[in-house]
């Protein structure tokens, strides 16, 4: 068996095998779970600097192939997708222990593993279609697992994610019509025409995956019914990866972008509105991983952005910040599932004062908290400079959006940290115990990483990252160490003192952490438009459904008409005509000979005139 | 060496009847007789016996005045012939229960298998003609069978459209033997092609293949077939819908069209409009038909004229699609002409408005049933479904776009009628009166079940088939 096709076999085959997995014996199904990503991991990494490839066509005819590919970039992201999923099955092993879902939940998670990393390595879009349809199965299925209130959730975000699924399926027919085959890399076209179309319709997929607006309603009621690990996992860093990587994909192996293209505009507005749009949500939520759901939303944007600039730098920052991201925010959904474990809830308001008695998870909020700011010698910080620097040579309003963003997103983990961690412990909150090791430990890991990617970010960058774009694309340049713009380093300094400032202002002025940021959510303009943002009324999807009312009336009267057709008009010609068949075949034998005779003469006469 | 193949059934039956055919006891070994034969056809086939190899035995071959080759085509037209044949044999030990009758319904079944065996194989048109007779008069006696009204009509009906066609190929054969001086394939192709655009040579192409329609059943040639196929019993309607109109009169066309005359645009287009015609007649007819084993005839006629639509394409790969698309139709029509006559036996009548429900007596039948109909109607991933899927293709690339995108109009109207079928027969409340039934017998549960998963197994692995089995027929266009 080619070894390009183990990173897809081996997850599923363990997802078939914990099926079968007796449930009697305690811990078989958890070891089954953890042999099988780390296998996944062993291999994702030793596959790590070779070059496969691997082709089934399909029949033979038309563009249907199925091609793999595994080069730099698909290989970094399927072993980072390996080390994610074998640290969060680590921590879901327990956290999810004596749970009623996890047996399906593990299921799912290694299945979802395996279509991951089939997206990743196709290199023909039916290939990807084909993986990426199947997650958003495994994607249901999962987020319907965490109960009653979750279906509504889980449908929710099946019509938003398949919706735009389905416009990337239309993408990739316009394109393979253009470029004359369904092959990633063998034809880039321009965006010339329905090459636009095709470009906006794939972009549509690839960004609807990793969340960004506005197809990201979902992500914050997940937040609230799915299981934790899910988010950890899920929009927290599988969605991002395979995202992004699509998404860069698409900008540099399957289009001609130029600098000034209208796509690139797009590319960064998007980027910006979500930064700005998610991050203000993010702000005034009163919950735990609601609060987080919120920036796993906002942060997608730096990565858009970054992408968009279409300069190296831009983009280098873009899948650096994906990778940290990943990093970052999977660790801080999980110290949000160690808090719920620890206090029962994620309630800001019933939470405080728990840093004590939690310190190793209070640690790695920190660390990662002060990532996701973008406070230096962190990861965020790093990534974030990158993007800054692209988004800056592309446009002043980009670069100012990206950096009140950063204001916004430290104001509100100061917020997250000061209310939940210190301040005055409650009662209630009296006999919180520390997590066990086994949730600790992947806690660890990946804040440690992120500390890793920060001092020595010369490792992701060059070893990891800049392969991606090529020696073509550098022009000799290295993005590695300190940022090179000092005056861009000063500017966040700044603004992260200012968000500093702001928190104890806010704190100051109420007493509560909680409500430290309480000055900005009931300010005269903010506080009108934030109470209707909170009841959904600027949701994508409750906007649509409304629409849908109107469009509801409308069909109806199409589909009795169409009912017309099938029900009525359809069968009383087919019955007509079948019955004037059955009449026409009365028995006589006289009769067939004259058909078959007449009939033969004029298709002699045809054949002779035909000449 | 090909010449066993005659020679083994051939023995047989003098065999059979010299000595089996004196006691009672004796005759019911016929029956183990006869399915060795067929197995030993289908596994001699498969595994490439030396038998199939084309080399030639002096002095068997000089035994007979022809010659005899065996190619791709052959081969697959060998395991449908095997098949089919098998499938009849267990219908008939569980619907004949006259020992001696069956008796002679097993002679007639090898007798007519032998005939397919030797239009399959032959090479000259003459040697081509006479076994297509020996098949049709095999049919004409196994129709008659029962001696009731209903069969002796259609039998008759059989007899007289098949000598209209004999009449039209065996002028078509003369006219063919005055311009090339010979009957063999190759030097009648040699004097086609020398001769041009000569209406005479095109009168005579024209001739026989209309011959070839009226033995294929396509409309409007096919009046002889629904009732011959009604009237004939259970296990003839297997034989005759599943392999004897494909093989006399179908195989034959691809074999004639791709050998003697391959690059005539004429003939391909009226190949393709017959085709069509076929398929929206014959599905139209069956919708509105209450007997189901007529119902299952003029599916068979509107699926034939897909199996000629993918031969009027004129590319290989629409010959590939053509091939594939027969044998899949000799399996699950095969298939559904059993569950028809589990049907008939068990309830009695064919009329499908006095069933209903009988799904939940039959589960083996009525479930093997939807899998035939799926594949009929070309539902994916059956075996159905890629042959389709391939005359569609075949059709497009070539050009045809208006008959590519019929095709896939008239698969719906398939699925209706199959629909309707089931809905009446198999599912719903079971019908006052029908308490008491039961499935079929072991031995007939088996073959529909072997037959269902052969479609499934062929849809499922399609991409295997399609490289060992499918791909090499196109050959034959080539050469």
């Amino acid at each position: 068996m080619d070894a390009i096709l183990l990173p897809i076999y081996i997850p599923i085959a363990t997802a078939l095998l914990v099926l079968f997995v007796p449930k009697k014996v305690r811990g078989v199904r958890e070891a089954v779970v953890l042999a099988g990503t780390l296998a996944n991991l062993i291999v994702a990494v030793s596959l790590f600097k070779s070059d496969l490839s691997y082709s089934i066509p399909w029949a033979g005819f038309g563009a249907f192939e199925f091609n793999l590919r595994l080069y730099h970039y698909s290989a970094f992201t399927i072993g980072a997708a390996a080390a994610f999923g074998f640290l969060i099955s680590l921590y879901t092993c327990v956290f999810a222990l004596n749970k009623s879902y996890s047996k399906y939940f593990y299921v799912y998670f290694l299945a979802s593993l395996s279509f991951l990393n089939g997206a990743a390595l196709s290199s023909n879009l039916l290939a990807v279609l084909f993986f990426w349809e199947a997650l958003l199965m495994t994607q249901f299925g999962m987020i319907a697992l965490g109960g009653k209130s979750a279906f509504k959730t889980a449908t929710k975000a099946f019509i938003i994610v398949g919706l735009s699924d389905l416009c990337m399926m239309i993408g990739m027919a316009i394109y393979g019509h253009i470029a004359g085959t369904f092959n990633i890399g063998t034809n880039a076209i321009s965006l010339a025409g329905f090459g636009g179309l095709a470009f906006t319709f794939l972009i549509i997929g690839a960004i609807a995956k990793s969340g960004s607006m506005p197809f990201h309603s979902w992500i914050p009621d997940a937040a609230i019914d799915a299981p934790l690990p899910f988010m950890a996992i899920f929009p927290g860093a599988l969605e991002k990866i395979l995202g992004i990587y699509f998404l860069a994909r698409i900008s540099l192996d399957m289009f001609k972008l130029d600098l000034n293209s209208w796509a690139s505009y797009m590319l960064m507005t998007i980027g910006a509105i979500t930064i700005i749009f998610a991050v203000m949500m993010a702000l005034v939520q009163k919950d735990y991983k609601k609060l987080l759901s919120y920036h796993a939303i906002s942060q997608i944007g730096y990565m858009v952005l970054g992408i968009g600039t279409l300069v190296p730098v831009g983009i280098i920052g873009g899948i650096f910040h994906m990778i940290n991201n990943a990093m970052y925010k999977s660790c801080l959904f999980l110290t949000g599932g160690a808090v719920e474990r620890g206090a029962g809830t994620t309630n800001l308001e019933k939470l405080g004062g728990i840093g004590k008695r939690m310190p190793v998870t209070f640690i790695c909020f920190i660390v990662t908290a002060l990532s996701i700011s973008g406070v230096p010698p962190f990861n965020g910080f790093f990534s974030k400079e990158l993007v800054y620097d692209g988004a800056l040579e592309r446009g002043r309003i980009f670069y100012l959006a990206a950096v009140i963003g950063s204001f916004f997103t430290a104001a509100s983990f100061l917020k997250l940290g000061h209310a939940a961690f210190l301040g005055k412990l409650d009662k209630r909150n009296d006999k919180v115990r520390e997590a066990p090791a086994a949730m600790l430990v992947p806690m660890v890991i990946i804040a440690g990483a992120c500390i890793l990617f920060g001092v020595y970010n010369a490792l992701p960058i060059k070893f990891l990252i800049q392969p991606i774009l090529g020696p073509g694309r550098l022009e000799g340049h290295d993005y590695s160490g300190f940022p090179a713009n000092t005056m861009l380093v000063i500017i966040s300094v700044v603004v992260l003192i200012g968000a500093v400032l702001n928190h104890i202002y806010g704190v100051k002025k109420t007493g509560k952490g909680i409500s430290a940021v309480d000055h900005i959510h009931y300010a005269p303009v903010l506080g009108w438009i934030y109470s209707r943002a909170e009841k959904g009324y600027f949701d994508p999807y409750n906007i649509g459904y409304s629409a849908i009312d109107l469009l509801s009336v409308a069909a109806a009267w199409t589909d009795k008409a169409i009912d017309w057709v099938y029900n009525s008009f359809i069968v009383t010609v087919t019955d007509q005509a079948s019955a004037a068949i059955r009449g026409m075949h009365n028995g006589s034998y006289k009769l067939y000979i004259l058909w078959s005779l007449g009939a033969a003469a004029l298709i002699v006469i045809f054949l002779i005139r035909a000449i | 060496m090909p010449s066993l193949m005659i020679l083994i059934p051939l023995f047989g039956i003098i065999a059979l009847n010299l000595i089996f055919a004196g006691s009672v006891k004796m005759r019911r070994w016929a029956f183990v007789f006869a399915l060795a034969l067929f197995v030993l056809q289908i596994a001699v086939a498969v595994f490439y016996h030396p038998a199939f190899r084309n080399n030639s035995l002096e002095r068997i071959d000089s035994f007979f005045r022809m010659a005899f080759f065996i190619d791709h085509l052959t081969f697959i037209m060998f395991i449908c012939i095997g098949l089919v044949s098998i499938a009849s044999l267990f219908v008939a030990r569980y619907t004949m229960p006259d020992e001696s009758g069956r008796f002679k319904f097993t002679n007639l079944l090898i007798l007519a298998s032998l005939g397919m065996s030797g239009i399959v194989m032959v090479k000259d048109i003459f040697s081509l003609y006479v076994f297509m007779e020996i098949t049709a008069v095999a049919s004409f006696l196994l129709i008659a069978y029962p001696k009731t009204i209903e069969s002796l009509e259609g039998s008759f009906k059989y007899l007289i459209l098949s000598s209209v066609a004999t009449v039209l190929m065996l002028s078509s054969i003369g006219l063919l033997l005055l311009v090339s001086g010979s009957t063999s394939f190759t030097e009648i192709a040699a004097g086609i092609d020398g001769s041009r655009g000569s209406a005479f040579v095109l009168l005579a192409i024209g001739l026989f293949i209309c011959g070839l329609f009226i033995k294929g059943g396509l409309v409007p040639f096919h009046g002889w077939l629904p009732d011959a196929y009604m009237a004939a019993p259970a296990p003839v309607s297997i034989l005759l819908a599943g392999i004897v109109t494909k093989a006399a009169g179908i195989y034959t066309m691809i074999r004639i069209v791709t050998t003697l005359f391959p690059y005539n645009q004429a003939v391909n287009s009226v190949i393709m409009l017959i085709g069509t015609i076929s398929i929206f007649v014959g599905a139209i007819a069956a919708i509105g038909q209450d007997n189901f084993k007529r119902m299952l005839a003029y599916s068979s006629i509107s699926q034939v004229g897909y199996i000629i639509l993918g031969l009027g394409a004129g590319t290989g790969l629409g010959i590939a699609g053509a091939v594939f698309h027969l044998f899949n139709h000799s399996v699950f029509k095969s298939l559904l002409f059993v569950n028809s006559a589990v049907v008939e036996k068990e309830t009695g009548t064919c009329s499908m408005n006095e069933m209903g429900g009988i799904s939940q007596k039959m589960p083996v039948t009525g479930t093997t049933s939807v899998i035939a109909f799926l594949s009929t109607c070309g539902m994916p991933p059956l075996s159905g479904f890629w042959s389709k899927l391939i005359i569609v293709v075949a059709l497009w690339q070539a050009g045809h776009h208006v008959y590519s995108a019929l095709a896939v109009i008239a698969s719906v109207i398939t699925l209706a009628y199959f629909l309707s079928m089931q809905r009446r027969v198999f599912f719903g409340k079971l019908k006052a009166g029908l308490e008491n039934i039961k499935d079929a017998d072991r031995g007939v549960l088996g073959v529909s079940i072997i037959l269902a998963a052969v479609i499934v197994g062929v849809g499922v692995f399609f991409p295997f088939v399609y490289t060992t089995l499918i791909s090499p027929v196109k050959e034959i266009l080539i050469r």
